[in-house]
């Protein structure tokens, strides 16, 4: 278990962490948006954390924060008894960082989507690039965030943990609730008029759906999931800069939800979970014993190549995604109605 | 004393060098079956989509309940009591007839985001009385034990059916009907008259119906208002259009 963890920690976190991306993109298309910046997003988190941690919550060593935050920080330690104050940065304090970053990025999604929103399908999306590439350059330029080099030595709440795999603390919860939130919210009655904009905009508002309002709604919650993720990441990183939140990740965070499918919330999650593990098992049946040299190295060199290959596969097989509701559904009636059988 | 519930006044909507809807006036009056008849391509669904706030006029006004709905928005107008159907069905298809039913009850009700996926009680309570009454909805118009098929696997007449259904849901004043009986089997038509009196009874409706089959609106209608390249032609009670000259001229014209 210790060597499995060693190996394969941080992947495990990066992988929840993607998830959580995956369902930032799938919350506007939920509402028929086809929005491609949550790279930005994840970026403004990563960089919230970044500033408040390095600048804002971290005491000189050995004395304590002035107040009121130390009392806060007593406080939190008591909330999560995990804080291990006085070695490593309060957990509770990280946590803090994405409420902030979810926050603001919240903000920041209700003031481009406004406008940007009266855009429609491809225009959109490249209007969302557009916004991506324009925080990067500005992140490269701005003092606050360190410029090119970026902010260094992100504290670490669990500066013994070298894998980084203690994060799952917060990961794993944080995957969990924005799961139960995308799922609670489908069978609710906001969600319904969001999939109600995606299957007919003109039917739906002709019902009583502000278009909008709703739009605006599904764009700024997935805004909130990526800063929030971002913040998180900035820690699990140790470093954040304009490398993060790039367009290249607009176009992976896509392919989770193209290929995991776009119908239901489990599809974006399984498809980020997939799609990140790949290349670590592609290595890993590289350096199986026996292979012949070439295959070896084609897995382990080619990875890019398989990768590419894999998706577009994925896309001409399933084009619907792996899940969709249709599937799940008849997956529950199909295991429902089956009386026990006897014998083994 | 007839209440005039939805009123049209100098309406024009121009695409370009066409003239869909050309200075068209009249008004609706509470209760009564309005028929709207017209040659194909005479600006009826046009004339739908203005009331709906989907178009806007080039000129002209609209009025519902004496308040001007002009430049408001189709949800807006769609909150105030009108709800519709369209020539070219516009389900939600990929959903079932239940969830069709209960999108559009959203005007009626209040769950927040938060409220909703918590799960308080009173979004616990307004969910399950929305699912009552969207099948409720559904069983009147016999799609009740097909609640959770999806929409697009229906049959023709039975989209058409669920698309009334999930209009009632809007908990309309006005209920505008495009060609309800296109794509019906002969079955289905005979009852459709029959079926429009019964919900108009019943959800104390206004029903504004577009519809080729001409001895069917003759039959049906209070009122019928007659259009002809987007000009109202004629306006009066079904014997009154049919004897009237320009009426017989346009029907004719577009036959011969
Ligand atoms: N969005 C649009 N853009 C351009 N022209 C349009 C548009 N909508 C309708 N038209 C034109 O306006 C005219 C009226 O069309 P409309 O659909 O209102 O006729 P209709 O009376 O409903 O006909 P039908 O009986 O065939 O349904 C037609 O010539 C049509 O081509
Ligand atoms: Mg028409």
């Amino acid at each position: 278990m210790d060597q499995f963890i060693t190996t394969y920690g941080f992947l495990i976190i990066m992988m929840m962490l993607q998830a959580v991306l995956a369902l930032s993109l799938y919350l506007p298309l939920m509402a028929g948006q086809l929005s491609l910046a949550t790279p930005g997003f994840f970026a403004i988190g990563g960089y919230v954390a970044a500033v408040l941690s390095t600048q804002k919550f971290l005491p000189a060593p050995g004395t304590t924060f002035p107040e009121p935050l130390q009392s806060f920080v007593t406080w939190l330690a008591t909330v999560f008894p995990l804080t291990p104050t006085g070695q490593g940065f309060p957990i509770g304090l990280v946590l803090v960082e994405m409420v902030i970053g979810g926050l603001l990025c919240g903000l920041v999604a209700i003031l481009i989507g406004l406008p940007a929103l009266r855009l429609r399908g491809i225009y959109l999306a490249l209007a969302t690039i557009a916004f991506v590439e324009v925080l990067r350059v500005v992140s490269l330029n701005l003092p606050i965030t360190g410029g090119a080099i970026g902010i260094f030595g992100i504290p670490q709440p669990f500066p013994t943990d070298a894998t980084k795999f203690s994060y799952i603390v917060i990961a794993l919860p944080f995957l969990l609730l924005c799961m139960a939130y995308v799922y609670r919210l489908e069978r609710s009655r906001v969600g319904r008029a969001f999939i109600a904009l995606r299957e007919d905009e003109l039917a739906a508002t002709a019902m009583g759906i502000n278009p909008t309002y709703h739009k605006v709604l599904a764009f700024a919650m997935g805004a909130v999931m990526a800063g929030m993720a971002g913040a998180m990441t900035a820690h699990v990183l140790n470093t954040w800069n304009a490398r993060q939140g790039t367009f290249d990740a607009s176009i992976l965070i896509l392919a989770y939800v193209i290929i995991g499918g776009s119908r239901t919330f489990l599809g974006p999650v399984v498809g980020a979970l997939l799609l990140t593990a790949l290349p670590e098992v592609l290595r890993q049946v590289a350096g199986i014993d026996g292979l012949p040299d070439f295959l070896a190295a084609f897995l382990r060199d080619g990875r890019l190549v398989i990768y590419g290959f894999l998706i577009a596969f994925g896309v001409l097989s399933f084009p619907q995604g792996l899940l969709t509701p249709e599937l799940l559904k008849r997956k529950k009636k199909a295991s429902a109605p089956l009386p026990p059988t006897g014998g083994g | 004393m007839p209440e005039t519930i939805l009123e049209v006044t100098g309406i024009t909507r121009r695409f370009g060098g066409l003239i869909a809807v050309n200075d068209v006036s009249f008004a609706v009056q509470r209760d009564e079956i309005f028929g709207l008849i017209g040659p194909n391509g005479a600006g009826k669904t046009t004339l739908f989509n203005l009331i709906t706030g989907l178009t806007h006029p080039s000129s002209g006004k609209l009025f519902l309940m004496g308040q001007d709905v002009t430049h408001q928005r189709p949800h807006q107008i769609a909150a105030k009591g009108i709800a519709r159907t369209f020539q070219n069905i516009r389900l939600f298809g990929n959903l079932t007839a239940l969830e069709n039913v209960m999108v559009a009850q959203h005007v009626h009700t209040s769950s927040g985001v938060f409220s909703g996926i918590i799960g308080t009680p009173k979004a616990r309570r307004e969910e399950r009385h929305v699912r009552e009454q969207a099948l409720h909805l559904l069983d009147m118009v016999n799609l009740a034990d097909r609640a959770e098929t999806v929409a697009r696997n229906f049959p023709y007449g039975d989209q058409r059916r669920l698309e009334i259904a999930r209009a009632l849901a809007l908990q309309p004043q006005v209920l505008l009907l495009d060609e309800p009986g296109a794509g019906m089997n002969p079955n289905e038509k005979a009852g459709l008259s029959g079926f429009i009196r019964e919900v108009k009874e019943k959800f104390a409706l206004t029903v504004v119906l577009i519809e080729h089959n001409v001895p069917m609106v003759m039959g049906l209608c209070d009122r019928i208002a007659v259009l002809n390249f987007g000009q109202l032609i004629a306006l009066g009670n079904p014997a009154q259009v049919q004897a009237d000259p320009a009426v017989i001229e346009a029907y004719l014209g577009d036959e011969g």
